[in-house]
């Protein structure tokens, strides 16, 4: 986890980030001036950025401006039908960035561990983690899964929507169920069941950088609420 | 552990957990489609109505026990509203499907295909919470995109394709088309499921 190419990158705890969401939702929702929105996703491009996940912070700006671009030059333009298609995108779209940026960076830097133990600490219980954080785990099985079921379908040649469709569901939920056995198997064997508080090697608290993350979030959520 | 029989183990939630991520999946994909055409957007309940419930059929026949359907909400919801979809109004919609759904599995005994199909029906109501803040907050949204740059005749063409008597039609056609696609999950439990003795 703690590589030597991570040391200049700043960590954040998880429930900062968890935080950090709550708070982009809150603003994303209430805010209706144009600069807040563009300060929100400069601000988070800037953390992106300090938390070393460069790259995808000048990926997210630009398609963040592309957006803009199309919905101030290409829709005055555009016939009147896809007018309605497109602003309902864009207009959408731009309002999910705040979110899907968190998102990233939480995908980016923080193992599903951690995050395990921070919503532990939050006294979540344990019935609502244990299905999350599988769920949050299985998203790239499913795509692999996806992979295989489509080259065995090429295979067989298979054809016809409906057809198609019973042909992906199928072995999907079958792994699935599959899978489902293997990995309680697994789990059980390293005693989730035991009833004792969870002990855990990594100790998480908040550092400056937690509390300057969330400072920065309210303050958002103030500017945006005299602004509407 | 007798008296845990009716409790979720360990076994369950991982099972919920893997089913939610296909649910969410599944939902994803008629979404990204739904932003090609707002149509599709507004009438994703009923579809995703009809898709999923093989995955609804699977899941009550494999967990058997109180909160199997209401977990599954939560994380669905939850993970909708943290990517940023359409404030909370979806979770407390979920949330409250799911509860009904869960009153009806218990009253009918888990066990019984006529309920799990009302249970299905009442679950997929939860997704109707998607599309529903263009009616419950249609002032503020009209106003926003006003104020975002778009014209006004444009936003007012935009209400006249969502009336009142769309969302009705919407959410009856969601209900209705639950027992399709329960029935179908049904069919297709039998044809594949049962057979390799997996429920």
């Amino acid at each position: 986890m703690m590589g030597a190419t991570e040391t200049k990158a700043i960590h954040l705890d998880p429930r900062t980030e968890l935080l950090l969401l709550v708070i982009a939702n809150i603003v994303a929702f209430t805010y209706s001036a144009r600069w807040i929105e563009f300060a929100v996703i400069g601000v988070l491009a800037l953390l992106l950025l300090c938390c070393g996940c460069g790259r995808t912070a000048i990926k997210w700006v630009i398609v963040f401006v592309g957006l803009v671009a199309i919905q101030y030059y290409v829709i005055p333009i555009l016939p009147k039908i896809l007018v309605i298609m497109f602003s309902i995108l864009t207009v959408y779209v731009r309002k999910l960035f705040p979110c899907l940026m968190i998102g990233a960076l939480i995908l980016k830097t923080t193992p599903v561990r951690f995050l395990i133990i921070a919503l532990r600490k939050w006294h979540v219980p344990q019935k609502l983690i244990i299905p999350l954080s599988i769920t949050l785990r299985y998203f790239p099985a499913i795509k692999e899964e996806n992979r295989h079921i489509r080259d065995a379908m090429k295979l067989r040649k298979i054809k016809g929507l409906e057809r198609k469709l019973e042909c992906m569901v199928v072995p999907l939920l079958m792994s699935a169920a599959g899978t489902a056995d293997e990995l309680s198997a697994a789990a059980i064997t390293r005693g989730i069941e035991n009833p004792v508080p969870k002990t855990c090697i990594v100790d998480l608290r908040f550092h400056i950088q937690d509390y300057v993350c969330l400072l920065v979030g309210c303050v958002f959520i103030v500017a945006a609420n005299i602004a509407h | 552990m007798d008296r845990n029989l009716n409790k979720l183990q360990v076994k369950d939630l991982v099972t919920i957990g893997i089913f939610s991520a296909i649910y969410f999946v599944i939902n994803l994909i008629v979404m990204v489609s739904g932003g090609i055409t707002p149509l599709l957007w507004i009438f994703m309940p009923p579809i995703l109505s009809v898709l999923c419930g093989v995955i609804y059929m699977l899941l009550v026949a494999k967990v058997q026990k109180t909160g199997a359907v209401l977990v599954m909400g939560l994380i669905t919801g939850l993970i909708y509203v943290a990517t940023g979809q359409f404030t909370l109004v979806l979770l407390v919609t979920f949330g409250l499907a799911c509860i009904v759904a869960e009153l009806i599995r218990k009253a009918t005994g888990y066990n019984s295909f006529k309920g799990n199909l009302l249970g299905y029906a009442f679950f997929s109501l939860g997704m109707v919470g998607s599309p529903l803040p263009i009616w419950l907050f249609r002032d503020s949204f009209s106003e926003q995109m006003v104020s975002q740059g778009m014209p006004a005749d444009y936003v007012a063409t935009m209400n006249a394709v969502t009336p009142m008597w769309v969302l009705i039609v919407m959410v009856v056609a969601t209900f209705l088309l639950a027992f399709v696609g329960g029935l179908i999950g049904k069919a297709l439990l039998k044809k594949h499921f049962e057979k390799a003795g997996m429920v």
